[in-house]
This record gives structure tokens, sequence and C-alpha cells, in this order.
């Protein structure tokens, strides 16, 4: 053969081998997060956790004899951004949607997704939602690729209420004092359900604009009048922040019961005020019998895992464990067989089983209540406080039962 | 009664705090026509720099520090960047103030960082003033109120009583003719643009130990300044006083009262009517006392905009 | 205009309409969205341009029309018959009426006052919105979906941009008809001297409030353009940022010229499209870019263009070329020098950095950046973006005076021509 017949030759059977090795189609992840804006610092806290769980699935081999390709967009803590970062998503391939720092957000790439899924039969994307806990996400916006991997609500205040409960922390008097949008009012109305399980009068309600108030001093003056033992709030960022800073300073002998007091920043910006005040949450370091995660988690990204990112990588966690039961043998990755695999999962975090619950795709999941105290096992914010764990309440246990206003439309077969 | 004292000693501290934003904005739109977007960041960049400087400090260098520092900031400004635009007119003059209130949020981000950083106050200063209907009512709270209030009252003895005080009360009012009389103006002005950023400045470092210090503080004070020095009067420091306590004791009264205008109609016995027609009607007073100062800035711009104590031009 | 323009012009158009197909779906959609703001700044600066009102509210009027078009498409959704292209309409009657209503009292004042009356309208209803959830929708706001018309799916991206390019065009074309018409002159009178409009017999408070709900027609369709592009829409369009984004690239792009605007809506479009996800500082350029743009070219990109446009015969525009060039390239210079220290503050300060350091005990260990590895306490690291900037200064500084020059050889030959011509008729 000349040399050149023999370099076609050659060119050509790379070329057919090459074309070969690449069919397998890998898997393509996209976080649409908020990583500019003001709602940066958790953006990118889910971001660095589902990152760490791609990674350990792509230890653990990949999907499909590929690589599982995760990429950032960032949605600048705004909806119409995120609208276009999702098309450019589509654009790009990817296959699965993770979401976490808004549940407006949420509210918004869910119908994206059910639109796109609905004008692009065979061309499916799920959407995994890490922290939107509206409850009409499982609710009348709730659709077969929408999976929840957090709690809601119900969820949270049935555990506080227990473990308090559990521990003598609750009192007979409550008060709520929460934010004037769809989450507050939610934590509001759980509060009001879960009165009769818990033994408590609810003595008092009010509901604020939300991050517009500079001065809690007077709803602090409320809550006085009204003499709670407890007060529940769903508050976030600043407005937990002031709330409790302005009960500190008036001296008023409550027991907070959050839902965000672990967000970064509030417990060293709270200082002393923190302490004897609970959380209920999807995770917390101390509450896993063994400290082998977060010393992974912290030997892979620095440092132990914080506010969202434990929940974020079970849910990763999860998704490896469905697409382990799945082999599309190096062909096209058809979406909506994952997402029946999803369905199906049940994954063993170190805190208990999750598994999702098929007519609405909310996960049942254990909540993890704790208490803020002094010399903690893990210090938060580089602090001497931390949480300790009061109780860590079985998905059984907390969770909520399905509401009417879901009608989940089912793939045909 | 124990509602009604509360909040006021609330409303007044809030108020005053107000003031000390509200004081250098209304100050540098007074003299020079230019309402600067900035101020509200001067404020956060108070109270980032005396964080910084408290790390390594103590507290009472941060307060002294961060004025100073900021006030520079503000001269430069004056100095460098507003001229420049000055004569395309005011709107240019605006929008760069804008910009730079972009620039200093997003340079405060990238040093700093997104979460709320650990500014406190020192232990000295947290203790209860007093007893009040059996809670202790916050030092730090009266502390602020007392800044402010020494901080009006220099303010108004310079201007009023002393020789540089009628020289930029002149410039205010005609600068051309006092030029003209050998007062050096471009000094002058640079000098109150950078007085009112060291107040604000000052106004930042004071209250980023008692309120959050965190990225977001410039907007969320930012518009509420704007509405006390409209309805206060553009240019007049009494005003700006006034109308800070009105808004302070107003966000502070207005929180305690579920009164909605359908509460209202009860008296006339429509309650259910409007009830049921529900929408506006049903808002309650609490939830939207955030909303309630916006609507009074467009009342006193449409009624009176020279605003309570301003002069009609 | 003349020819030339016209050209180009037609020719904008039919890359506009014949290369999408071919593109990307992101970058379709980034067309949508520069057509759309496109289409607000051009609203945007009828009333700031031409006259003169500036407003800082003008989301107010962009949010309305995206709700009124979003109500629209439920109700097609639910049964009513209405065509999909025409939903705009609905946007545009709904900016029209809020329009009216909010001029009427905007338009009593001027200057500082009109801004901050527009401020106080759009910041009531970005407050009040969450509160009405039955017009707003609460935090997740109102979707819909697009209903097929006609053959047309209105499902795919192409779909959407075809009619976006419609409405604009049309708008676009419209407005430029009102600048020609005598209200449109009616218009610049105002802001030139509206005492002396009211001499000449007009109502001056009626004519602009006429201007001002134009204005807000014209933005309102522009809101419903984006509605029926995402579909959704939420109380966050009424903020004070989307006000201020307008404002922005209105004046970046230059408002004394008549596609200024849509300029600066496309620069600044397409700069969040490509930088956005390249780093988290990108907001810092674009304040950085706005500033400085509003320090040495107050007029903006567009009036930069016109003026050159304008003196193209009077200048040698092959001697201005070369120094142009170089001016360029120190300007790169200068912006490279200022990405490097901003991306590496990034780092620095950040909080990756600071595990990285209690991983080698307080330690300053090196970070990646652009591919290469740096150590902070080398001082190369430090050396390379002063270098950057002291050359780009120093370039952009010596590039500048021989264009000054240029340009003042330019004015002397004009005044030396109407000199001479005076003379020679002597």
């Amino acid at each position: 053969m000349t040399k050149f017949a023999f370099g076609a030759a050659m060119a050509l059977g790379a070329g057919t081998l090459g074309a070969a090795t690449s069919q397998a189609e890998p898997l393509k992840i996209g976080i649409i997060e908020s990583l500019s804006g003001s709602q940066t610092s958790t953006g990118r806290l889910y971001a660095r956790a589902v990152k760490y769980g791609v990674d350990r699935i792509n230890a653990a081999g990949g999907f499909n004899g590929e690589p599982v390709q995760v990429t950032e967009y960032d949605n600048a803590g705004g909806a119409s951004e995120a609208a276009d970062k999702f098309r450019q998503a589509v654009a790009d391939g990817v296959n699965i949607i993770i979401q976490g720092a808004s549940s407006a957000i949420a509210g918004q790439l869910t119908e994206d997704v059910r639109k796109h899924n609905l004008r692009n039969p065979g061309k499916e994307m799920i959407f995994m939602n890490l922290g939107g806990e509206a409850m009409e996400l499982t609710g009348d916006k709730c659709q077969f690729y929408h999976f929840r991997f957090t709690t809601t609500a119900p969820m949270r205040i049935t555990a506080l209420v227990n473990a308090m409960k559990k521990s003598d922390a609750l009192g007979s008097k409550a008060y709520a004092i929460n934010q004037n949008y769809s989450w507050g009012k939610d934590v509001q109305a759980a509060v009001e359900a879960a009165a009769s399980e818990g033994g408590y009068e609810v003595v008092g309600e009010v509901l604020h604009d939300v991050n517009k108030i500079q001065d809690f001093a007077p709803f602090v003056a409320r809550i006085k009048s009204a003499e709670p033992d407890t007060v529940f709030t769903g508050n976030w960022s600043n407005d937990l922040l002031l709330l409790m800073k302005a009960t500190g300073d008036a001296g008023l002998d409550v027991t907070f019961a959050t839902t965000f007091l672990d967000q970064p920043g509030n417990i060293a910006n709270a200082g002393q005020t923190a302490l004897g005040h609970y959380i209920a949450n999807n995770y917390d370091n101390a509450a896993t019998p063994t400290n082998e995660f977060p010393e992974a988690y912290k030997a892979a990204t620095g440092a132990y895992p914080i506010f969202v990112e434990g929940h974020s990588t079970f849910a990763l966690g999860q998704l490896q464990e469905a697409l382990s039961t799945l082999d599309f043998k190096g062909g096209d990755i058809n979406v909506t067989n994952i997402a029946l695999a999803l369905e199906n999962s049940v994954y063993q975090s170190p805190l208990g089983p999750i598994s999702v619950r098929k007519e609405d795709h909310q996960t049942i999941r254990p909540v993890v209540v704790s208490k803020v105290v002094k010399g903690a096992t893990y210090p938060a914010d580089g602090t001497d406080m931390g949480f300790e764990t009061v109780e860590v309440i079985p998905g059984e246990k907390a969770i909520y039962p399905v509401q009417d206003s879901c009608q989940m439309k089912r793939p045909n077969a | 009664m124990e509602f009604a004292i509360i909040s006021t000693l609330n409303g007044v501290t809030y108020g005053l705090l107000l003031f000390m934003v509200s004081a250098g904005l209304t100050l540098i739109f007074g003299m020079m026509g230019v309402l600067n977007f900035a101020h509200a960041s001067f404020y956060m960049l108070g109270a980032y720099v005396a964080y910084a400087v408290s790390s390594i400090f103590g507290f009472w260098t941060g307060i002294l520090v961060a004025p100073i520092v900021v006030g520079l900031v503000g001269m430069a400004v004056e100095r460098f960047l507003l001229p420049r635009v000055h004569a395309h007119g005011h709107a240019h003059e605006l929008l760069l103030t804008f910009g730079l209130a972009l620039i200093i949020e997003e340079l405060i981000k990238l040093f700093f960082g997104d979460f709320p950083v650990n500014y406190q106050m020192p232990e000295a200063l947290r203790f209860s003033a007093f007893e009040i209907f059996g809670t202790g009512y916050p030092f730090y709270r009266m502390f602020i109120g007392a800044v402010a209030v020494i901080m009006f009252t220099v303010l108004w003895l310079l201007l009023t009583r002393t020789r540089t005080g009628i020289v930029v009360r002149a410039a205010e009012r005609l600068p051309q003719m006092a030029e003209a009389l050998g007062h050096n103006i471009p000094i002058v002005f640079m000098f109150v643009f950078g007085t009112g950023a060291a107040l604000a400045g000052l106004a930042g470092a004071v209250a980023g130990a008692f309120y959050p210090t965190n990225p977001n503080m410039g907007i969320e004070l930012g518009v509420i300044v704007f509405v006390v020095v409209v309805v206060g009067g553009l240019g007049s420091l009494k005003g700006s006083l006034v109308a800070s306590l009105l808004i302070g004791l107003f966000s502070s009264f207005s929180v305690g009262l579920d009164w909605s205008v359908a509460s209202m109609f009860d008296v006339v016995g429509l309650g259910d009517w409007a009830r049921s027609v529900g929408g506006l009607l049903t808002l309650e007073l609490s939830s939207v006392s955030a909303t309630i100062p916006f609507a009074l800035m467009l009342i006193v711009l449409l009624v009176r905009p020279a605003g309570l104590m301003g002069e009609r031009n | 205009m003349t020819s030339i323009q016209k050209i180009l012009l037609a020719l904008l158009l039919v890359l506009l309409i014949a290369v999408p197909p071919f593109l990307g779906l992101g970058w379709q959609n980034a067309l949508i969205n520069v057509l759309i703001s496109s289409l607000f700044a051009l609203a945007f600066n009828l009333l700031n341009g031409q006259a003169g009102l500036l407003s800082f509210g003008h989301a107010a009027y962009f949010g309305v029309g995206a709700f009124a078009a979003l109500h629209l498409m439920i109700a097609v959704e639910d049964g009513l018959f209405f065509p999909t292209p025409l939903l705009p309409l609905a946007g545009g009657l709904a900016g029209l009426v809020v329009g009216v209503v909010a001029g009427y009292f905007s338009t009593m004042r001027s200057g500082v006052y009109f801004a901050l009356v527009t401020l106080a309208i759009a910041e009531l209803f970005h407050s009040l919105a969450p509160h009405l959830e039955g017009t707003f929708g609460g935090e997740a706001g109102v979707s819909s979906m697009r209903m097929p018309w006609m053959g047309f799916g209105f499902g795919t991206i192409i779909e959407v941009y075809y009619l976006t390019l419609g409405w604009v065009v049309l708008c676009g074309l419209a407005l430029w008809a009102y600048t020609r018409t005598p209200f449109g002159r009616l218009t610049l009178a105002l802001r030139d001297n509206e005492q002396r409009v009211k001499f000449l017999g007009y109502n001056a408070h009626y004519a602009k409030v006429i201007v001002f709900a134009v204005s807000a027609m014209m933005t309102g369709v522009a809101g419903a353009l984006l509605a029926i592009s995402n579909e959704t829409a939420n109380y966050s369009l009424f903020s004070g940022s989307v006000s201020a984004q307008v404002v922005l690239q209105t004046f970046v792009g230059g408002s004394t010229v008549f596609f200024g605007p849509v300029i600066g809506a496309t620069v600044f479009t397409l700069f969040s499209f490509l930088i956005s996800d390249l780093t988290r500082s990108w907001l810092f350029y674009q304040g950085l870019i706005f500033v400085l743009v509003m320090l040495y070219a107050p007029t903006g990109i567009g009036g930069v263009i016109d003026h050159h446009i304008r003196n193209r015969r009077q200048l040698d525009l092959a001697k201005i070329g070369g120094p142009y060039l170089v001016a360029l390239g120190g300007g790169i210079l200068i912006a490279a020098g200022t990405v490097f220290l901003t991306e590496s503050a990034e780092v620095l300060f950040g909080q990756d950095y600071a595990m990285a350091r209690d991983g080698a005990s307080g330690g300053f260990p090196a970070y990646d950046l652009f591919g290469l590895s740096w150590s902070p306490l080398n001082p190369v690291t430090w050396l390379v973006p002063l270098v950057l900037l002291c050359g780009g200064v120093f370039i952009l500084i010596r590039a500048r005076r021989v264009i000054d020059r240029l340009w003042a050889r330019k004015d002397e030959a004009t005044t030396a021509d109407m000199t001479v011509g005076a003379g020679g008729k002597e």
C-alpha cells in the first residue's frame, strides 16, 4: 500500500473507532442558580454540593459509559433571567435541571420544564428541586418530571412540635410571626394546624413585609403583649436576624422555633441571643451517627457541609441510586426512564431512608430538630456555638398528606 | 398604653437613624442640586470600613475612621468625577452617582463576600438603659439616637453660627455671586459633598453594629431615605429631621395595628361587603407598613413638592 | 435619513430575518431579549430624549403590559378566541391606560421631582403587587402558555422570535414616524422651552400627558412581548432595577440619537448573555462600563457615532483611523489589567481561597486564573496588571493627544473655510 492509502486507512479506522467510542451520550446536569445578586451566598452552596455529588457519581464510573457533565448557569436571583438560562440549558442539551435558592424561581422552572416536555416529546427534562418549599410545587403545580428533594413548612413544623413537646420546651402558648408571602403563610397555616397535636394555643400571629423591615422592635412589643412560650417563625436572612436581635435586646424570654437559623452568618450575627433556640431542617452534621459523611465532604471541598449542602448531596446520591438501576448501553438517554427510576429509588442517607412519594413526587425524608448550644461538636460561623441534635424525626412521621390539588399526569407506559 | 410608649421610643430612635443618613443627602441636594444616588452606598461603605477597622483596632477607632474615609471618597467623587458631567445637566450627574452606587456595592461584595459580616457593638455598650414594662430597653438604641442629635446640633451650629456656614449657605443660594465675592466655590462644594458623605458613613458605622451589616443594606435603606428627604423637603435639614421622626414613628406604630379599609367600613356597617370585595380593601396596615411611605412620598410630591419645610422653587 | 443609512437598515433587517434559524437556541433567545430591550429603551427615550422627562419608574408600565398580556393568554387558554400574534395589543392598551393616569400626575412636576414621582409610582406597584395575588400572583407570579393559532404552534423559540421581530419593527417604525409628525416636533419643543410652547397656545400639560401615554403604551407592548416569550411574569418586573436597567441602556447608547437606545440595549443584553456565566463579577464590569461612558462619552455610543458621521467630510478618516486603533489597543490593555485585578480579588477574597489558606496553615497558596497558576506573594503576579494598566494608560494618552490634534485641525479648517469664504466674497 502506498503511504497515502495506508494513512487514509488508519485515519478511517481511527475515525470509526473514535465515532464508536464517542457515541455514548453523557448525562448532562444543569445548575440554574442564584450565583450573583442578593441570594448568592445560598446559591453557591447549592452549586458546590451538587458538584460534589456529581464528582461522587463520576468517581464511581459516571453513567452510560461517560462522566456526568455539570454546567452552572447564573440566574442572578431573577425569574426572567432564570427563564433565559433555562433556554440556554435546553440549547446545551441538558437532561436534568437543578435549583434550590428560590421558591419563586422553582415555580418558574417547574412550569418551564412542564411546557418544554409538552412541546418536545422525546426530549424531556427533569427538574430536581432542592430548595423550593412552596406547597404548590407538589400541589396544583405538581408534575411528573418535578421532584422535591427537601422539606416543606408542614414537615418542619410537625417535626419541631413533636421534638420540642417531647423535650418539654414547647409550652402551652405559641406565637407565629412570618413573612407575608407563600412560604410565610404556609408556616403560619402549619402552626395553626399542629396546635391540637402540640397541645398549645396560638395566641397571636402576624405577617410582615419580606426583607423590608429594618426595625423589629414594634413586632417584639406585640409578641411580648401576647406572652407566648414559643415563637414560631419561618423567617430567613435579615428578617430572622433582626427579629432575634430585637428580641434579645428587649430581653424577651421566649424560645424560638425556626426553620432557617443555620443560614451562614446568622449565628455569628445573633451572638449570645441565639442560644437555646430550635431549628428544624433537612440535615445537621451533629445528627449523623458517624462522622463519615461530614469528613468525606470536608476532605473533598475543604469544609464541613453547612446549611443546604447536606441534603443537596443526598439528592444527588438518590439520583446515583436511581441511575444504577438503568442501563442505556451507551445509547440515547431516556429521561422518562430516569424519572421512573427516581420514583422507585430509596436512598439510605446517614440520617435515615429517603423515598419518593409517587402521587406528588415529594420525598419522604427525615427531619432534624436541633438546638443552639455553646461548645457544640460542629461550631457554626467560626464562633463557639453550634447545633446539638434534639431528635431526628423519621420520614413517615414528618410527612404531610398528599394535597387534593395535585392531579399528576403520568406518561404513557 | 404600653404599646404606645414602646412604639414611640422605637419610632423616635429609628427615625433618628433615618435622619443621620438623610441629613447628608438633603444637604448635598440643597447645595448642589445633585440627588446623590450613591448616598446609601456611602452608608454601607461606612459600616464595612468600620467593620474592617474595628476588627483590628477596636470599635471606637472604627467609628472614628469610617466617616473620615467615606468623607474622603465623597470629596474625591465631587472633585474628580462630578465636574466632568456637570455640563451635560442634572440627569447625567444623577446617573453618574447611580453608576457609582453600583460600583461601590459590587466592590464591597467582591472584598467582603455576600454573607452578612459579624460587626458587633462592643460589650461595654451592650446593656439595658432602663427597664420599661418588664423588659429592658437597649442602651445602644439610645446611643444611636444621641449620636444623631449631636450630629444635628453640630451641623446646625456650623451652618448658622460660623463663617464657613454662612459661605456655604450663600453658595447654595447664589453660587456665582459668592464666587465673585472671592470665595472658592469649588472647594466649598467639595467640602459639602465630603461632609454629607462622612455623615452617611458615620451613620453606617454606628448603625451597622446594631443592624446586620450586609451588602443589601444600601438598597434597603436607600429608598426609605429618598422618601424622607422628599417628604421633609429637599434641602431642608429641619424638614429632614421632622420627616425622619414622622416616618420612624409611623413604621413603629403601623406594625402593631391591624387596621384595614374594611375594618373602617365596619363603623358604617359595610364591613362585610368590603371584605367580600377583597383586594386592596382587606389589606391590613401591618402587612403594608413598608408601602405607605411611598404613597406618602407621592402625595407630598403632587400636593406640595417643597415638602414639609422646604422652600418653594 | 440618507440613502446609505436606509440601505444599512434594510440590510440589518434582512440579516435579522434570515440568520436566526441557523443560530442555536441560546442565541435566538438572546436576540429576542435584545429586541424587547430595544423597544423598551426606544419607548423610554421618547419620554427622556425627546420630551426631556427622565423617568425612573418605567418598569411600572413594562410590568403592567406583561401582566395584561398574561391574563389575556390565560383567557385564550380557557377558550376565548383571540389570535396569539395580537396579544401585545393587550400590553399596549394596559400601558396606555396606566400611562394616562400616571402621566397626568407625574407631568404636574418637572425635573428631579418628576423623576421622583415616577419612582414613587413604580415602587407603589412593586410594594402592592405581592399583596394582590389575584392579579399579580404572589411571588411565583402568573403563568400561562402560548396557544396555537392558524397553524402556527408558537411552541418553538424561532416562532416567538419572528413574532417579537415583527412587533418591534412595527413599533420602531411607529416611533420613528412619530418624530416626523408635527406632534413629534412639539415634543422636542417641550424639552427645549416649555414656556414658549405655552405662549404658542398649546396646553403643555396635556401634551406631556400624551407623550407619556404613548411612551407607556410602547413600554407595555415590550412588557407583553416579554410575557409571551417567557410565558410568565412576577412582581419583580416592577422593581427598581428594571427601571434602572433601561435608563443605563439608554444613556450608554446615547439618548440624543434615535437609534442610540437600541445600541445601548443591544450592548447590555449581549454583554450579560456572554459574560454572566464566565465571571461572577459581571455586574461590577457593567457598572464600570456605565460610569466610564458617562465620564468620557456622555452622549453615549450613538452620540459618538453620530458625531463622526456628521463630521465625516471634514475629517481625514484615513489619518484618524490609525490613532483610533492605537487608542483601542490601549483600551484593551487597560481592560485586561482591570479584569485581571478584579478576577484575582474575586478569588483571593472568596471562601474557597480562605479554606485553601486554612489548609496551607495561614500561608498564601497559589491560585488558578485564565489557565495559569499565580502566587500572591510573587511580585510578578502584581507586575502583570500593573504593566497592562500603565501601558494601556500611556498608549491611550498619547493616542488621545494625536486624535485631539486631528479634531482641532478639522475645526480650524472649517473656521478657515468660513473666513476665506467671507473674505472671498468681498
